[in-house]
């Protein structure tokens, strides 16, 4: 991630020192995505959306698993209780802010993870090709033939219920696709031009493959980084709603979202809140990969 | 000659992979064993299924799966069942057969899929012809504009705005089951909202690119009329890449019911599918999982023979598929891989299932 983020720190950087002169491809590249006003204020949005998740403690104004006692399924908009409170009678807007830094908690540490898998792999293959190549992508046939959803509802329904069994379900259901997008991405770099100069200036595999062709290839990753992690969330927040969430008490949206399933004809509020609010974190991701995208020209196929 | 070929050389690999995710599955489930007994006994509320079980099931599953049967024969004693059509009683059902289950379950999640597919279809094609046609006026941004939210819509948070508008607000549709018609139309729409955006910007782009054709300069030359040479022409034209879409579409709607059904509590095979995970019932999880992988494997078997019946082209492509690149991501094999998992993914993805 941080080979990833910080060339666009430094561009941005750079972009504010020089005063718009586009100096490396990075720099252009978060210009076109500053052209598009829809993914920045998405982005922005997103951000807001982070900072409130990680200051979760300090904004909900109760803890996620504080009972009041009596103040059972209050409506929205009582006084201390902005989005009502649960059966339970806990603060559903405290849940809220603690059930999205779950899901971002569990949704970036997955797309690490398969992310440095898919670079192992990817790369593998990739470059040495051959059997390796075939191995590699024998394995990733079999994945396939397996929907990625299908796989995670098993790998924690075999592993329990743990953040970390959750996380570890949805980066094996992911790695896949990245692994393959690298190699793919890999071998049209190999054969370039420029590799090949560098190849005859006497570069080794390791620094041709890390100095010449990564580098080329963060554009679509990145890309897949902006449709993945919310992917992740969605699946999280999906697992939790087939029971195979985090367990309780700790928060989730789906665990929100099927638990206020049963009472949603009296009290919409507990589903209405969680679903919203994830809509619009989903919809902003949408418009942020869309616009990360188009700022590095990559098809949509 | 070499159409037969290429279907043989891809039946044999979907066996193989087949028998690959057989291995994969038992193999996990052995970490995490549950047998008849722990079902019976961790199954707190669902306990009075279980003791439907008659001593004849019960002696049956303990022939199969019993502690004193090596883990080997209880993985070959499964396959060969799963070969012959007898799967035998499933752990968490055992007053029902693995098979029986499948039968009953399957055409309800497939009717969905159908359905919506068809919703899909007829709602994206009309969007995305007005907006290729209407191009740059506030048609086609507006409508291009909700097909993208829509196509960031999961299936399961579609279904809820559904239900919140449809049943709580307005009180027009049930919430909840499986009885009648009208317990079908929400988690349809659910399904099909997804695949409505991403159909419909499909639709739309491909018209603009064959607009831009010369042939369509030709037939306005011979003096079509404009409807003639939309339709005859650009729409004919522009259908024909659409079943690669629907396709891989369809499969993973078939496949992606799963959380829908959870919600609305529909008794498709992706209820079973998660009712068998979270009991750890061996059985009915071996068998739903390997019931999934070969329908979308034979489905995406299925949309690369449709590329080539409907895309010359593609048949020679198929033809050297063992050697060449097709797609991008794809060098060197000929499978027509879903993306986005997560909803068309994603529902797919809903979780994702590739990039």
């Amino acid at each position: 991630m941080a080979t990833i983020e910080q060339p666009v720190a430094t561009a941005t950087g750079d972009a504010a020192v020089v005063g718009g002169q586009p100096t490396s491809e990075w720099t252009r590249r978060w210009k076109r995505f500053l052209r598009n006003r829809l993914a920045v204020v998405s982005l922005a949005f997103i951000i807001v959306v982070a900072v409130v998740a990680l200051a979760s403690p300090l904004i909900a104004p109760y803890g996620y698993a504080t009972i009041h006692r009596g103040q059972e399924l209050l409506p929205s908009f009582t006084e201390g209780f902005l989005m009502g409170t649960d059966p339970l009678g806990r603060d559903v807007f405290s849940r809220l802010v603690y059930s999205i830094r779950t899901a971002l908690f569990i949704a970036i540490a997955a797309e690490l993870i398969s992310l440095a898998v898919a670079f192992v792999v990817g790369l593998v293959a990739g470059y040495k090709g051959g059997k390796y190549d075939q191995i590699l992508m024998a394995g990733t046939d079999v994945m396939y033939a397996f929907p990625g959803y299908l796989f995670a509802v098993l790998l924690v329904a075999v592993m329990g219920r743990s953040t970390w069994a959750i996380i570890l379900a949805l980066s094996i259901a992911s790695w896949v696709g990245q692994s393959r997008l690298l190699r793919a991405q890999i071998m049209r770099l190999k054969t370039m031009e420029y590799v090949e100069a560098g190849r005859s200036m006497g570069a080794g595999g390791w620094t041709l493959v890390m100095r010449y062709m990564v580098p080329n290839a963060l554009g679509p990753v990145l890309v897949t980084v902006s449709f993945g992690i919310p992917a992740n969330m969605l699946a999280e927040s999906g697992l939790a709603i087939l029971g195979l969430g985090v367990a309780p008490p700790t928060p989730s949206l789906g665990a929100m979202i099927i638990d206020g399933y049963a009472y949603v004809l009296n009290h919409p509020h507990l589903i209405a809140w969680p679903t919203i609010i994830f809509i619009a974190i989903m919809i902003a991701f949408t418009f942020v990969g869309d616009g990360v995208r188009d700022a590095f020209d990559v098809d949509e196929t | 000659m070499k159409i037969v070929m290429f279907v043989g050389r891809r039946l044999i690999r979907l066996v193989l992979c087949l028998f690959a995710v057989s291995l994969l599955t038992f193999g996990l489930l052995q970490l995490a064993p549950g047998d008849f007994a722990g079902i019976q006994e961790a199954g707190g509320g669902n306990v009075s299924l279980a003791q439907q079980a008659t001593s004849e099931t019960r002696s049956e599953l303990s022939d199969r799966y019993g502690a004193e049967v090596p883990i080997w024969q209880q993985y070959t004693t499964f396959m060969a069942g799963a070969l012959t059509g007898d799967m035998g009683p499933s752990y968490r059902y055992p007053h029902r057969t693995v098979e029986g289950i499948i039968a009953s379950a399957f055409p309800i999640s497939a009717a969905l899929a159908v359905t919506a597919t068809l919703v899909a279809v007829g709602v994206a094609l009309p969007i995305g012809i007005l907006a290729a046609v209407r191009r740059r006026t506030i048609l086609d941004s507006g409508t291009m504009f909700v097909a993208t939210v829509g196509n960031g819509l999961p299936n399961y948070l579609a279904g809820l705005v559904l239900v919140l508008i449809f049943g709580v607000a307005l009180g027009l549709l049930p919430l909840y089951g499986w009885k009648g018609p009208e317990h079908m139309v929400l988690p349809t729409l659910a399904l099909a909202i997804a695949p409505i955006g991403v159909l419909a910007r499909y639709v739309r782009s491909s018209m603009l690119e064959n607009l831009r054709q010369e042939y369509v300069v030709t037939a306005r030359a011979k003096g079509g009329r404009e409807s003639a040479v939309l339709v005859g022409h650009v729409l004919r034209n522009s259908l024909m890449p659409l079943v690669t879409v629907v396709g891989p579409m369809f499969a993973s709607l078939a496949t992606g019911t799963i959380f829908v059904e959870q919600i609305f509590g529909i008794p498709g095979l992706g209820h079973y599918f998660t009712q068998a995970a979270v009991s750890r019932d061996m059985p009915l999880l071996m068998g739903t999982t390997l019931f999934f992988a070969a329908l979308l494997m034979v489905m995406n078997l299925l949309v690369d023979l449709s590329y080539a019946a409907v895309d010359p082209r593609v048949r020679t492509d198929l033809g050297l598929a063992a050697e060449g690149p097709r797609r991008k991501d794809d060098v060197g094999d000929g499978i027509a891989h879903e993306e986005d998992g997560g909803h068309v993914r994603s529902e797919g993805a809903a979780t994702r299932g590739a990039v």
